[in-house]
């Protein structure tokens, strides 16, 4: 499985973890446990889509 | 078995396999493949003529391989029809014919070497998904030396060496030198309740099963010692606590402890097992002359197929998932589709034979009844607004949308009786050309600008679903858990119906934050809506950022019917990122969202990447 950067969006912790591209997955900070959390575009992070 | 085969009013497909299952309530169309058993089963009289002349032997899968079967075969005694089989992939040739003895012996005639699979369609109402489970394998667990230690069998093997119709006709023998063994271990929770290897749930049975076969050995074997290694014993059926005190008091030793290595004596082929008593603390050694691994129960591993035929999903330990775990728990989350037994979650027998009662009697209601009552919380096409795109066919976790026709300009069609109203749909389309009865747009937007009439800038706008996160919310009122009261409501049937347009209307009347929640993954009422939640809540993170909005202020969380607790940890949470929202932010947010040029630009982008992404849009005609 591909690795990618997560962001929680609630407390603000990255980190790295895995995912199966194309089937969306529950995901929890592991830090806050908030479901918050985004996966950080790979390339540049927001500008271009 | 037998009744079912000679009752008036239900047809047995033996040997078949489902091909196809298409429909939906009170139209399901299944085409069943017969396979070809090359015996001609209304001619067949069971006399065994043909079994003695066959001349390939092969270990019987029935009795665990502890003895051999033919080639041609009744699978096990109890079969019905009472008519035999012939495995083609085992019999010595049909074309040409090499052996054919059979043939030969077959007094009526019965053997059939030409025999071709046969299709069958039906029509039928309803289905009642009856396919059971599996027994985990345990040969991932090297410790217990199954691959290796002849005298280390499965609980299903020792069911069959104790059975009177086993292959060795109820004489209780070990495998390696066919004596009564003395002394008998019992393993628990094999391949169940572990995190690492196996499975984390429990398997609900094995306990009270081991119970019985060491009850089993007391009344035939009084002389043998038998000992249960156990994490726990879970005897919490009605009088199996009774059962469990029997067996102790017959002399059954249950000791406190998984053991951690079994090893083999090459001499006697005695087993001596390494075990941490729990109860005292202490390594024991026991020597023991067989072992029984008791097996957990998995999902069948064929079990992804019929899934996809009914659009059915299932828990995280891979069983069905029911419409409701208390309120329906024999209703699939499809409209008539009903659960039985094991393929639903591992129970025993007497579980099994209440869920297949209470499943008849839900079909019958259906079926009786002729009709089906629809609530009117459906989806409907605007046909007017409609550009054929189909997004609507592909994300309806039903298949209760019919793809739209682009050539003939025909819209797509929503079977009423298929659609359970989440409302992904309606949220997903790109033209707003789905309307959802009773749960419009019009009706969310102006819900959000009421909420959003006062002091806007103090609220919290929650999208709360129906089933999990506003019972959540209940559930910490009922509690009375403090939360602030800056949290506004927002009741949707499912996280799937949140239109972006909503919470972009939200944060375009003032709205400092803006909650997206609704079931856990594994718990979602709309087989899979909720994943359609999560990708549309990224899609908007990304729209937010792009338009300079922090996506921080989008969260989204996932909250059960009984964690109260989370919802008002979540509300607490949320009041404290509120603190950090400006009002100039609200103020640039209002006014980016407001002239609509940055937003239409976004949204452009966005939709110019759907287009790439969807292939039978590139031919539109706009
Ligand atoms: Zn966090």
């Amino acid at each position: 499985m591909p690795e990618a950067k997560f962001k929680c969006l609630r407390c603000g912790h990255e980190y790295t973890g895995s995912y199966t591209p194309g089937t969306p997955q529950e995901l929890t900070c592991p830090k806050c446990r908030s479901n918050s959390v985004r996966r950080l575009p790979e390339k540049k992070p927001a500008q271009k889509d | 078995m037998m009744d079912v085969g000679r009752h008036p009013n239900i047809t047995l497909y033996s040997y078949s396999e489902v091909d196809a299952l298409t429909g939906f309530v009170g139209n399901f169309h299944i085409t069943i493949r017969r396979k070809a058993r090359y015996v001609v089963e209304s001619e067949c009289t069971a006399c065994n003529d043909c079994v003695e002349v066959c001349p390939v032997v092969v270990p019987d899968e029935y009795q665990q391989g502890f003895s051999s079967r033919k080639a041609i075969y009744i699978p096990f005694p109890q079969a019905v029809p009472s008519a035999y089989v012939l495995n083609m992939e085992e019999c010595l040739g049909n074309n040409p014919i090499a052996c054919g003895k059979c043939a030969e012996a077959c007094e009526k005639k019965c053997i059939d070497y030409d025999m071709q699979d046969e299709l069958i369609n039906i029509e039928v109402g309803v289905v009642i998904v009856a396919t059971g489970m599996e027994v985990y394998d345990p040969t991932e667990l090297d410790e217990f030396g199954y691959t290796r230690h002849e005298n280390v069998v499965t609980s299903m093997e020792f069911e069959r060496l104790i059975c009177a119709g086993g292959p060795t006709e109820g004489h209780f023998l070990r495998p390696t030198d066919r004596e009564t063994p003395k002394t008998i271990g019992f393993i628990q929770c094999v391949g169940s309740r572990s995190e690492n290897r196996g499975n984390p749930y429990c398997s609900n049975i094995c306990c009270m099963n081991t119970v019985k076969d060491t009850l089993l050995l007391r009344d035939h074997y009084p002389d043998i010692e038998a000992k249960v290694f156990y994490i726990d014993i879970r005897a919490f059926g009605k009088g199996f606590e009774d059962l469990y005190k029997r067996s102790r008091e017959g002399g059954v030793k249950y000791i406190r402890g998984i053991p951690g290595e079994i090893e083999e004596n090459p001499e006697t082929k005695n087993l001596l097992l390494t075990v941490e008593n729990t109860t005292t603390g202490q390594l024991e050694k026991h020597e023991l002359q067989m072992v029984v691994l008791s097996l957990g129960l998995v999902p069948r591993h064929d079990g992804d197929l019929l899934k996809r035929f009914l659009t059915l999903s299932n828990t995280v330990d891979g069983f069905l998932m029911e419409c409701h775990p208390k309120l329906k728990p024999v209703d699939a989350p499809t409209r008539g589709v009903f659960f039985a037994g094991c393929v639903e979650a591992p129970k025993d027998i007497k579980d099994s034979v209440t869920q297949a009662g209470a499943a008849a009697a839900r079909a019958s209601i259906l079926l009786n009844a002729g009709k089906v009552k629809v609530e009117a919380i459906t989806s409907r096409i605007i046909e007017e607004k409609c550009n054929y795109c189909g997004i609507c066919a592909r994300v309806c976790p039903y298949h209760a949308i019919m793809e739209p026709d682009r050539k003939a300009k025909k819209a797509p069609v929503v079977i009423q009786a298929a659609c359970a109203g989440c409302g992904t749909c309606a949220a997903e389309c790109p033209q707003d050309a789905i309307e959802m009865r009773h749960y419009r747009d019009e009706q969310y937007l102006a819900q959000i600008e009421a909420l959003m009439a006062e002091r806007p800038h103090e609220h919290i706008v929650t999208f709360a679903c129906n089933w999990c996160s506003y019972p959540g919310g209940d559930d910490a009122g009922t509690a009375r858990l403090q939360y602030p009261t800056s949290c506004r409501l927002i009741r949707t049937m499912c996280s799937g119906r949140v239109d972006e347009d909503f919470v972009m209307h939200a944060f375009r009347l003032g709205a400092p934050i803006v909650l997206v929640s609704g079931c856990h993954f594994s718990d979602c009422h709309y087989i899979d809506a909720v994943q359609w939640t999560q990708k549309r809540v990224e899609r908007m993170w990304n729209k937010l950022e792009r338009l300079g909005i922090r996506p921080e202020r989008l969260q989204l969380d996932w909250i059960s019917a009984a964690d109260g607790q989370k919802f008002a940890r979540v509300m607490r949470e949320l009041e404290e990122m509120l603190k950090t929202v400006t009002m100039e932010e609200i103020k640039h947010t209002m006014e980016v969202l407001s002239n609509g040029k940055a937003e239409k630009k976004a949204t452009a982008a966005k939709k110019a990447k759907v287009k790439k992404k969807t292939p039978t849009k590139k031919a539109k005609v706009e």
